[in-house]
C-alpha cells in the first residue's frame, strides 16, 4: 500500500523524519476517539469529539507527501508561529453564525483558536525550517482542492464530496477502498463539513498532548492505538509500519517535542483546558442536533447497497419477458409489419413507382397514411430508392410524423442498418434517435446520436471511455455524449459554421434529459438555418410543451401545421398542450382530428391518441365518452356529442 | 382511488393520478407499459411530520398502483421525502440529482430506479419530438 511505501520510503532519505512522526499523530488522533467510545480512560485528555475519521486515503496522503516532504527540505531552524493561513476568517464567521452557537461557544472558540495558533505549528517545529510563508505557500498549493482553511484534517471533511463525484463520474473506483463506503459520510450542509474539519483539528492537538504525555516509548501504548484502528487492510499496513517507525525514531524526536512542548507550556498563553473541554461539549451538542435533523441521511451505507446489490449486476440481461436490449441499449423491435390489406400492392392499380408516388404525395401535403402505404408497397415490390435505405427511412419518418412511433421506430431501425450496409452510415440515424427519446429508450438515444456523430464527423475525437459509458447507465451516457457534441458545437462555432443536424442532436440530448430550455435553444438555432422545417418547429413547441410553457408552444406549433396542415404529430401536440393548459374539450377535439387524419386508410389507428383522448374525456368528467373511446368506435359518435373537428 | 390518497402526503395525489392513468390504458397498452417498465418500485415516503407512507407501483404483472407494500419482492425499494418525490413528479428535479444529494436512497436494482423518472412521466401528457 502506499501508505507504507510512504512512510518507509521517506524514512529511508532522512535520518529522524518528521513525516513518519506526524503520521504516527494522524493514527494515533483516530484511535483515541475510539479509545473513547470504547471506554474513557482517566488519563487521557477529557472530551474528544467523537465523530469517526475517514480513513485516511491516497489522496490525503499525497496532499501529506507534498506538505512534508517540502518541509522536510527546508534547513533553516527559526521556528514560525504566525502561520495566518491556517486560521480562515469567514470559516469562522459561519461557524459562529451557526444556530446555538451561544457567547460562551464564542469565548471559548476564540481562547481555543488562540491555543490553535500556538499548537499546530508543533509538528513543523521539529523540522528545521526556514521561512514560514514557504510553509504556508507550499502548504496552500497542495490543498487547491480545499478551498478554505487549508489543514489535512479538513481535506478529509472534504473527502466525500471528492469521491461522490469521481465515483459516478467515470467508474474509478476500483482503486478505492471499498470502506470509504462504509464510512458515514456527512455531507450535506457545509457547516457540518467545517465542523468536523474543526473538530479534527481539535483531535490533532490532543494527539499532540498524548504523545508529550506518554514521552517514554511505551511500546504496549502504541501497539494498542493500533489495535483499536478500525480498517482492516490499514491496520495491517499501519501496524507494522507505526511500531517499527515509532521505536526508531521516537526518542530524539521525542526529546525535541518535550522540549517544543515545554516551552509551549510555560509561554504567556496556557492553553485554559476547561474551556477548550467546555467548548468541546458544545460543539458536540450542536453537531449532534444538526445531524439529527438530517433525515438519517446515510451516503456511505447508501453507495455499498447500491454498490452490492445494483451496480454489481448492471450487466444482467434485462428481465425476461420485458422488451429486450442489446448491450447498447438498443431495443430489440422485430420486424417491420406491413399492413395487410395495402391496396397500393396490386400492380394493376398502381403505377410504376410507389417510391416516386410516395414522395409526390409527401411534397403536396397529402395524406401522411396515405403516404405510408405507398412506400410500404414500394418496399414490398422492392422499389426501394437510394441505396436500398431511401424507402425505409422514409417510411419510418412518414410513420413517425403519423403519430405511430412503434411501427416508425422499427422501419427506421432498418433503414439505419441498411445504409449501414450499403456504406452510407449515419442515414436516418437522428430521426431513430429522435423516435428512442419519444419512447423513453434514452440510452439507445444516446448510442444512436454518438453513431450518427462517428459517420458524420470521423474526424471529432470520440473517447473510447465514451462508448463504454453506452454499455451503462443512461445517466452516464447522457453526460459523455453531451460532452461531445457540445465539443462539436463549440468547434463549429470558433470556424462561424453553425449545423443544424449538431444542433439538432444536441437538442434531443437535452430533452432526454429535461433540460427543455436548453433544448429550446438549440431547435431556435437549427431553425434560424432551415426556417421552413416544419418538424423542427414541432420539435421547438414540444421542448416548449414540456418545459412548462404550453402557452408559447402553440403559437410554435401553428407554425409547423401551416408548413404542413397533415402533421398528425404537431395536431397531436396541440392536444397535449391545451390539456396541460386545461382547455379540455380543445385538447379532445384536436385528438379527435388527428384520429380523422389517420382514418384515411385500414390501418390501426395509433393507440396513443385514443388513450390521451380518454384522458382529456377524463380530465372533462365524462367518463361515458372516455369509455367510448376505444380503437373500434367510430369517430362520429363523438362528433355527435358537440366535437367540432 | 381514494385507497391510494393519504393524509398528508402530497405525494399521495401524484400516486393517485397515475393509478388513473393506469387505469384509463387499454389491454394492449397496458401490456407495451409493462413490457417497457418490467419491474415492481415500492416507494416510502416520508412526510414533514415524520410518518412514513409506503405505496408500490406494480409494472410487472399487473400493472396497478396501490397502497401499502410490495406484495412481491418489488425489484427496488426508494425511499424519499414526500417533498422530493413531488419535485420529481413534477420534473423539478431528475433522479440522477436527487440521488447523488443524497435526497433519493434506493434498496435493491439501483439501476432499476432509473426508470421511474420515465414512469412518473407518463402521468402528464407529454409533447413528442
Amino acid at each position: 500500500m502506499s501508505l507504507q511505501g510512504l512512510v518507509s520510503g521517506a524514512e529511508c532519505a532522512v535520518p529522524f523524519n518528521p513525516l513518519s512522526q506526524v503520521l504516527k499523530h494522524t493514527d494515533g488522533d483516530r484511535s483515541i476517539q475510539q479509545d473513547r467510545i470504547a471506554g474513557p480512560s482517566g488519563s487521557r485528555l477529557q472530551h474528544l469529539p467523537s465523530t469517526t475519521a475517514a480513513p485516511g486515503s491516497e489522496r490525503d496522503l499525497a496532499l501529506a507527501r507534498q506538505f512534508f516532504d517540502n518541509n522536510g527540505q527546508a534547513s533553516s531552524s527559526t521556528p514560525n508561529f504566525a502561520i495566518p493561513r491556517h486560521i480562515a476568517p469567514p470559516d469562522m464567521s459561519r461557524f459562529m453564525n451557526a444556530p446555538g452557537a451561544s457567547s460562551e461557544l464564542m469565548a471559548a472558540w476564540a481562547e481555543s483558536q488562540h491555543k490553535q495558533q500556538l499548537h499546530m505549528p508543533g509538528p513543523t517545529l521539529q523540522v528545521p525550517q526556514s521561512s514560514g510563508s514557504a510553509w504556508a505557500g507550499e502548504f496552500g498549493s497542495g490543498m487547491q482542492v480545499v478551498a478554505p482553511g487549508p489543514s489535512v484534517q479538513q481535506s478529509m471533511a472534504q473527502q466525500p464530496n471528492f469521491y461522490q463525484s469521481s465515483y459516478m463520474g467515470s467508474r474509478m473506483y476500483g482503486g478505492i477502498p471499498m470502506n470509504m463506503f462504509s464510512t458515514p459520510m456527512n455531507m450535506t450542509t457545509t457547516a457540518v463539513d467545517k465542523g468536523k474539519g474543526k473538530s479534527r483539528e481539535i483531535d490533532f492537538e490532543a494527539a499532540f498532548a498524548e504523545v508529550t504525555q506518554s514521552l517514554g516509548p511505551s511500546e504496549a501504548e502504541m501497539a494498542r492505538i493500533v489495535e483499536l484502528d478500525d480498517t482492516a487492510d490499514l491496520q495491517e499496513a499501519m501496524s507494522g509500519v507505526s511500531l517499527e517507525s515509532i521505536v526508531d525514531s521516537q526518542p530524539p524526536v521525542g526529546a525535541d517535542f518535550k522540549t517544543v512542548w515545554d516551552q509551549l507550556q510555560n509561554s504567556d498563553m496556557p492553553p485554559p483546558v476547561e474551556d477548550v473541554a467546555k467548548w468541546e461539549a458544545e460543539f458536540n451538542q450542536l453537531m449532534n442536533s444538526q445531524r439529527s435533523s438530517d433525515l438519517d441521511f446515510d451516503y456511505g451505507a447508501m453507495m455499498q447497497g447500491a454498490w452490492e446489490s445494483g451496480l454489481g449486476n448492471w450487466g444482467e440481461p434485462a428481465l425476461e419477458s420485458g422488451t429486450k436490449f442489446n448491450e447498447e441499449g438498443l431495443p430489440v423491435l422485430g420486424e417491420y409489419e406491413f399492413d395487410a390489406g395495402n391496396q397500393h400492392l396490386d400492380p394493376s392499380t398502381s403505377t410504376q413507382s410507389p417510391l416516386e408516388d410516395a414522395k409526390r404525395l409527401l411534397e403536396q401535403n397529402g395524406s401522411l397514411t396515405e403516404a405510408a402505404l405507398l412506400l410500404e408497397a414500394a418496399i414490398q415490390r422492392n422499389d426501394l430508392g437510394k441505396g436500398g435505405y431511401e424507402a425505409w427511412i422514409l417510411l419510418g419518418e412518414v410513420r413517425s410524423m403519423d403519430e405511430r412511433e412503434e411501427q416508425g421506430m422499427r422501419a427506421l431501425t432498418e433503414g439505419v442498418r441498411r445504409a449501414e450496409e450499403a456504406g452510407a452510415a449515419g442515414e436516418g440515424m437522428l430521426s431513430l434517435a429522435i423516435s428512442f427519446t419519444n419512447e423513453s429508450y434514452e440510452r439507445a438515444s444516446h448510442t444512436m446520436l454518438l453513431r450518427w456523430l462517428k459517420a458524420r464527423f470521423p474526424d471529432h475525437p470520440i473517447p473510447a471511455e465514451a462508448w463504454e459509458s453506452l454499455t451503462q447507465s443512461s445517466w452516464h451516457s447522457h453526460d459523455r455524449v453531451t460532452e461531445i457534441f457540445i465539443n462539436l458545437a463549440r468547434e463549429q462555432h470558433s470556424k462561424g459554421v453553425l449545423d443544424p443536424e449538431v444542433q439538432v442532436g444536441l437538442g434531443v440530448l437535452f430533452y432526454t434529459n429535461n433540460e427543455y430550455d436548453r433544448a429550446k435553444d438549440c431547435f431556435e438555432a437549427a431553425l434560424s438555418v432551415r426556417p421552413a422545417d416544419f418538424m423542427l418547429w414541432n420539435r421547438l413547441g414540444s421542448s416548449l410543451s414540456n418545459g412548462n410553457h404550453p402557452e408559447a408552444a402553440l403559437g410554435v406549433y401553428r407554425e409547423a401545421l401551416n408548413l404542413r396542415p397533415t402533421y398528425t404529430r404537431a395536431i397531436y401536440n396541440v392536444g397535449v398542450a391545451c390539456l396541460n393548459i386545461g382547455a379540455h374539450k380543445e385538447a379532445a377535439e384536436h385528438f379527435l382530428t388527428a384520429l380523422a387524419m389517420q382514418d384515411s386508410s385500414a390501418g390501426p389507428k395509433s393507440e396513443q391518441l385514443w388513450f390521451t383522448l380518454r384522458r382529456a374525456f377524463q380530465a372533462m368528467d365524462r367518463q361515458d365518452l372516455a369509455d367510448k373511446a376505444t380503437a373500434n368506435t367510430d369517430l362520429d359518435v363523438f362528433r355527435g356529442e358537440g366535437f367540432d373537428y | 382511488m381514494s385507497t391510494i390518497k393519504a393524509e398528508g402526503f402530497k405525494g399521495s395525489e401524484t400516486l393517485a393520478a397515475l393509478a388513473a392513468v393506469f387505469d384509463s390504458y387499454s389491454d394492449e397498452e397496458k401490456k407495451a407499459q409493462i413490457k417497457k417498465t418490467n419491474g415492481i418500485f415500492e416507494i416510502r415516503l416520508k412526510n414533514a411530520n415524520g410518518e412514513e407512507g409506503i405505496w408500490t407501483i406494480d409494472l410487472k404483472t399487473t400493472g396497478s398502483v396501490y397502497k401499502g407494500e410490495s406484495k412481491s419482492k418489488p425489484n427496488v425499494t426508494i425511499l424519499m421525502s414526500d417533498e422530493t418525490f413531488q419535485q420529481l413528479a413534477t420534473g423539478k428535479l431528475d433522479g440522477q440529482k436527487a440521488f447523488m444529494t443524497g435526497k433519493l436512497k434506493t434498496k435493491g436494482n439501483m439501476m432499476f430506479a432509473t426508470k421511474l423518472d420515465g414512469v412518473l412521466k407518463s402521468a402528464k401528457a407529454k409533447a413528442k419530438l
